[in-house]
């Protein structure tokens, strides 16, 4: 079950600041103006099973996973929690996947969904602050091929959230297409 | 110089001890304690490059390179498919011909290389079959170690005895290659009856393994005939080194550059797929033992086996072997031999005695008495990393009760080879 609490709501000023910014002619885009603010997340505790349901109802493929105090300690996608299904001796031979038991996906999946999160997500997490620059999301997004980026505040709490459809938008605003800013 | 004598003495113990806790990475061990003794003036850089065998370090790095090379084609993997097909997807028959199969690949390449691509096919195959994987590891491990006795390359020891006793690959092969076949031959047995019960076919399992098409496996069929060109041309390189004189590094470095060459490929990954880090431990222990040769340790040392043994050619192989081997299941056998090789030639100055029984003794020891725990050997440590990686623990106790028996029933063979092949 997702409660209210997995979602992060923060004020509202951080989206009216941006709108001067978006406006202003030179331009000078930060990742506040382009930030989702609601922050499906997870703790380290929680089961893989968890994980796996939230995505699939959500339709998400990145969860930010945080402390009691919301502060940033991992961050978990799909990807992880696929890789951490596929048994090591796999990944070491690919040559030998295709003879592999037809149960083993099954069992392995069963045997490891009660696994917490904090086993096999990402780690540690490039976060973003409101006030970078998009370049700065962009560059960080490219050179470490992320998805998704948690943004924090000066104190490493989670305020907002950025994935590459965001910085998509961002590009398509510079191309001078009429693009819809994500709904917070 | 009474003083750096016991200086000396201190910084060996102190750097085998803690490879031995394995509280420091044992290289970067082994390379400070051998910095050290260089900085101290106990010997000097020239002697310390002298003392390290490029030899040993050639072969070494040549077989890394062509088994990087040849293991990306996919034709190991084939070869153990093959065999499980070749079982008829029978638990017993796939038990032991992985057996074998792990004895005669670790024969050809090094243990951990002969492990690392056996297990994760067993695993494939201990899922198909729906049994327990714990058995075929165990087996996996004993046989490694025991394969790799056989040759001059199968296991690092015999590679430094083989460089420093000038002994060829048909030496190694002709003197240590039937009483390795007998051992087989008897674990084999005895891994059968500890485990039989265990290993029974379960419904619907045996169609499974036979409708595995072995080729499958093979991911580049030209690099694979490229691989097995230059493995053949590199066995018959050892198989004529004592007429060819050709060195074991320049074979094994020419077979590497000869698959580069035929490959085309960008050296850098496989190059960088060298175990720089084991090729470094032996750097450092070689100036380590060459600073308490120096010392004139060593010397000590092969006059007080000689004193305990009276003498006695026989009495001192027989002592080799087991020592070897009560060392080798606690202690790595690569620094153990390494300190051995010049205590074994001491002893052939002080004595006169022929040192070829000694040479078999201390390679059997080493090689086979890793076989006794689980930290017996880097194979082992590799296996139990492996498994409980996929959920399998290789508990410490469980092993022993299995390995203890089997590696003394193997050292019990090797006695009595030895007395009667030798005396």
């Amino acid at each position: 079950m997702i409660s209210q609490t997995n979602y992060i709501k923060i004020p509202d000023q951080v989206g009216n600041d941006s709108k001067k910014h978006m406006k202003s002619k030179e331009i000078d885009w930060r990742v506040k103006d382009f930030m989702r603010l609601g922050v499906i997340t997870l703790t380290p505790k929680d089961s893989m099973k968890k994980a796996m349901e939230i995505m699939i109802r959500e339709n998400t493929n990145g969860i930010v996973v945080v402390d009691k105090k919301r502060k940033v300690v991992g961050i978990l996608s799909s990807w992880d929690i696929i890789k951490y299904i596929v048994p090591d001796y796999l990944e070491e031979d690919k040559h030998l996947a295709s003879f592999e038991a037809p149960d083993v996906f099954k069992t392995r999946t069963i045997a490891i969904s009660k696994d917490p999160v904090s086993k096999f997500m990402s780690q540690p997490v490039h976060c973003v602050h409101p006030d970078s620059s998009i370049m700065e999301a962009a560059a960080t997004l490219s050179t470490f091929h992320l998805r998704q980026l948690p943004v924090v505040d000066k104190t490493g709490h989670l305020v907002g959230y950025l994935n590459k459809t965001d910085i998509k938008l961002a590009v398509g605003m510079a191309l001078g297409f009429k693009v819809d800013k994500p709904e917070n | 110089m009474d003083a750096l004598f016991y200086i000396t003495i201190g910084i060996f113990l102190l750097t085998y001890i803690v490879i031995i806790t394995e509280k420091i990475h044992r290289t970067v061990t082994a390379l400070s304690g051998a910095m050290l003794l260089i900085l101290l003036g106990v010997i000097s850089q020239e002697q310390a490059i002298e003392g390290i065998d490029f030899n040993t370090i050639g072969l070494l790095v040549g077989m890394m390179v062509i088994i990087s090379l040849a293991r990306h084609s996919g034709v190991f993997q084939f070869v153990a498919i093959w065999a499980a097909k070749k079982g008829k997807g029978r638990p017993i028959p796939i038990f032991l011909l992985l057996g074998v199969l792990t004895a005669v690949f670790s024969a050809l390449l090094d243990n951990v290389t002969t492990v690392l691509l056996l297990v994760p096919v067993i695993f494939v195959i201990a899922n198909n079959l729906k049994l327990n994987p714990i058995p075929f590891l165990i087996s996996t491990i004993l046989f490694s170690n025991i394969g790799g006795a056989a040759t001059l390359i199968g296991d690092p020891p015999n590679i430094i005895i083989g460089s420093a006793a000038n002994l060829t690959f048909l030496d190694f092969l002709s003197n240590l290659g039937p009483v390795v076949l007998v051992v087989m031959i008897v674990t084999a047995y005895l891994l059968y009856l500890k485990y039989r019960k265990q290993l029974v076919a379960q419904p619907g399992t045996q169609e499974r393994i036979m409708k595995f098409k072995p080729k499958e496996a093979i991911t580049d069929w030209p690099l694979m005939w490229k691989s097995l060109f230059v493995l053949s041309l590199v066995l018959i390189g050892f198989f004529t080194h004592g007429v060819t004189h050709l060195e074991g590094a320049t074979i094994a470095l020419g077979g590497a550059a000869l698959l580069l060459l035929l490959s085309m490929n960008d050296p850098e990954s496989h190059l960088r797929d060298v175990e720089w880090t084991t090729i470094f431990f032996f750097m450092g222990l070689f100036i380590l033992v060459v600073a308490l040769e120096h010392i004139g340790v060593i010397t000590l040392l092969a006059g007080l086996l000689l004193h305990a043994t009276g003498g006695n050619p026989m009495a001192t192989s027989l002592a080799m072997l087991w020592g070897s081997a009560i060392f080798s299941s606690i202690v790595d056998n690569i620094p153990f031999v390494a300190t051995m090789i010049p205590l074994v030639k001491d002893i052939g100055l002080i004595s006169g005695i022929s040192l070829a029984p000694l040479w078999w003794a201390l390679a059997l020891g080493a090689d086979i008495g890793g076989n006794a725990t689980i930290v017996g050997a880097s194979a082992n440590v590799v296996v139990k990393g492996m498994a409980e990686d996929s959920g399998h623990e290789i508990k410490f106790m469980d092993y022993m009760k299995a390995a203890v028996p089997l590696t003394f029933v193997a050292l019990v063979i090797c006695s009595i080879y030895i007395v009667f092949r030798y005396f």
